[in-house]
């Protein structure tokens, strides 16, 4: 996997290529870790000023305000020389990433693990903007009420599980609003 | 520690990577399709979700022209809902009322035929089970898993002789149970006529119709932008959910899930809307307000899908 997200920075991957590197930054808490470390190695070598510690939050928090669509271009569209510099050897890798991670351990940073929470949920881009954007304004929890009743009658109507479970689902529909019976 | 723990997550990768659709397991979610359809039958079942449960009664008497079904709740006020091939009808004595779906158009009710299982697998892998003696019946299980966060998993599992379904799981990407159905009591074959008949006590009760009718919602100037992948539009309609004014139902579906989105004006209703979500079991339901209209989106589908399919509905007024 630290090939396919290596591979995907350099913007050398296929449209098609694409899903399967991005699920697993979602899902993978190792892998968005690996993408992270890497973005933080080009930044050193590159000798661009050090990100700053807070910037993922900031890039998490501008995404909330500003759903634009973002996501890596496919490789098919011009690709920035910047590319290049990273040779993706799994040995070079780790040494700049041990070398790296040894020094920023002594950089003061705040845990970044809660900052993943929006963008690890959801693999696709346009995924990643909608839960940034719903994580704006998460949504009350409300109760069942005899009036969400008449939705869920109307939409069992046209539930493929009827097909498959006769009419058992649609005791869901009427179901009592308060507790009935404790198992 | 990590170590443990980065192993442990390799082999769950593994494992799910190695899980594959089997012609066997799809064979067998045909036999159930099939057995649903066929089958006469009456029997007590439970519903479980979270720690509630309730008790009810079903009976099916199949037939030429689709079978007539009747479930009973067995718990709480005796609420029934009785259909046929043309209506629903649910009866509610809290508030005695029928509620009436009428299908005037039985197209608008999309079934599965046995032979569309196939497609499923395009967004869930169909494997085996284990066997399993369940009120009395051997039975073999199916299981499938979804192959992205957007849907539900199922195990269902089926008597080996008939393939009438006597279990069925719905649980969540991590594995945790968001519902279950369970055959207590069953007993396939004749059912007496009686069996299905409406409650006698329904005299002099509300009849709300649900006046289905088609629609076209982008007429009206309504829009649900980035469609969920793999969730296809099967009805666009405007109705009646009470005795207020008509309501737009659009409903989505992958063919094992389905979504709906409502939408209705606020002006006229009584009390204010509350926005937020409401869960029960594996469905979910999100409620928000698009340019005075309130959007209801119901779906038997993980919270995040069905307030992602809420989220992309949009108003422009018609030009």
């Amino acid at each position: 996997m630290k090939a396919k997200i290596s591979a995907l920075m350099d913007g050398e991957l296929d449209a098609q290529e694409l899903s399967e590197p991005l699920a697993a930054l979602g899902r993978d808490v190792d892998a968005f870790e690996t993408w992270r470390t890497y973005h933080l190695i080009s930044d050193a070598l590159q000798g661009r000023a050090m990100l700053a510690n807070d910037c993922l939050r900031r890039v998490v928090a501008r995404l909330a305000e500003e759903p634009v669509l973002v996501g890596p271009l496919p490789a098919d569209v011009a690709r920035p020389e910047r590319a290049r510099w990273f040779v993706p050897s799994a040995l070079a890798a780790s040494v700049a990433a041990v070398t790296l991670v040894g020094w920023m351990a002594f950089a003061p940073q705040e845990k970044a693990a809660p900052l993943l929470a929006p963008v690890a949920q959801v693999p696709q881009p346009a995924a990643v903007v909608a839960a940034a954007r719903a994580a704006k304004d998460a949504p009350a929890r409300l109760p069942m009420t005899a009036a969400t009743r008449d939705y869920l009658i109307a939409h069992q109507a046209f539930s493929p599980r009827n097909s498959l479970q006769g009419m058992a689902p649609y005791v869901r529909s009427v179901a009592a609003e308060s507790a009935p019976v404790k198992p | 520690m990590s170590r443990t723990l980065g192993a442990l997550l390799l082999f769950t990768v593994a494992g799910w990577a190695q899980a594959q659709t089997t012609p066997e397991a799809l064979d067998w979610l045909r036999k159930i399709y099939r057995a649903t359809e066929k089958l006469s039958y009456t029997g007590t079942f439970v519903y479980q979700q979270g720690d509630r449960s309730e008790t009810s009664r079903i009976a099916r008497l199949a037939g030429a022209s689709g079978g007539t079904e009747k479930l009973e709740v067995l718990d709480g006020t005796p609420r029934e809902i009785l259909r046929t091939r043309d209506e629903i009808r649910c009866y509610l004595p809290e508030s005695r009322t029928v509620k009436v779906d009428r299908r005037s158009d039985p197209r608008a009710f999309p079934a599965v035929l046995p032979e569309q299982v196939g497609s499923l697998t395009e967004h869930y892998v169909v494997a085996m089970g284990e066997t399993r003696r369940i009120a009395g019946f051997d039975c073999q299980a199916i299981v499938l898993t979804p192959k992205d966060d957007l849907r539900y998993g199922y195990k269902l599992w089926a008597d080996a002789r008939s393939g009438m379904l006597l279990k069925a799981r719905t649980f969540d990407r991590n594995g945790i149970t968001m519902e279950q159905f369970t055959f207590t009591h069953l007993e396939i074959g004749s059912v007496p006529r009686e069996r299905l008949r409406p409650p006698r006590t329904a005299q002099g009760w509300r009849v709300e119709q649900a006046g289905v009718a088609p629609a076209d919602l982008s007429l009206a100037g309504w829009s649900v932008g980035a469609e969920l992948p793999g969730f296809r539009k099967i009805v666009e309609i405007r109705r009646m959910l009470r005795d207020t004014q008509p309501v737009a139902q659009m409903v989505y579906s992958d063919g094992l899930a389905a979504v709906s989105v409502f939408i209705e004006p606020i002006t006229g209703r009584v009390e204010a809307p509350r926005i937020g979500i409401a869960s029960m079991g594996a469905v979910n339901v999100y409620t928000r307000e698009v340019a005075n209209h309130l959007v209801t989106v119901v779906g038997e589908a993980p919270a995040a899908s069905v307030q992602r399919i809420g989220n992309t509905v949009e108003y422009h007024r018609p030009q």
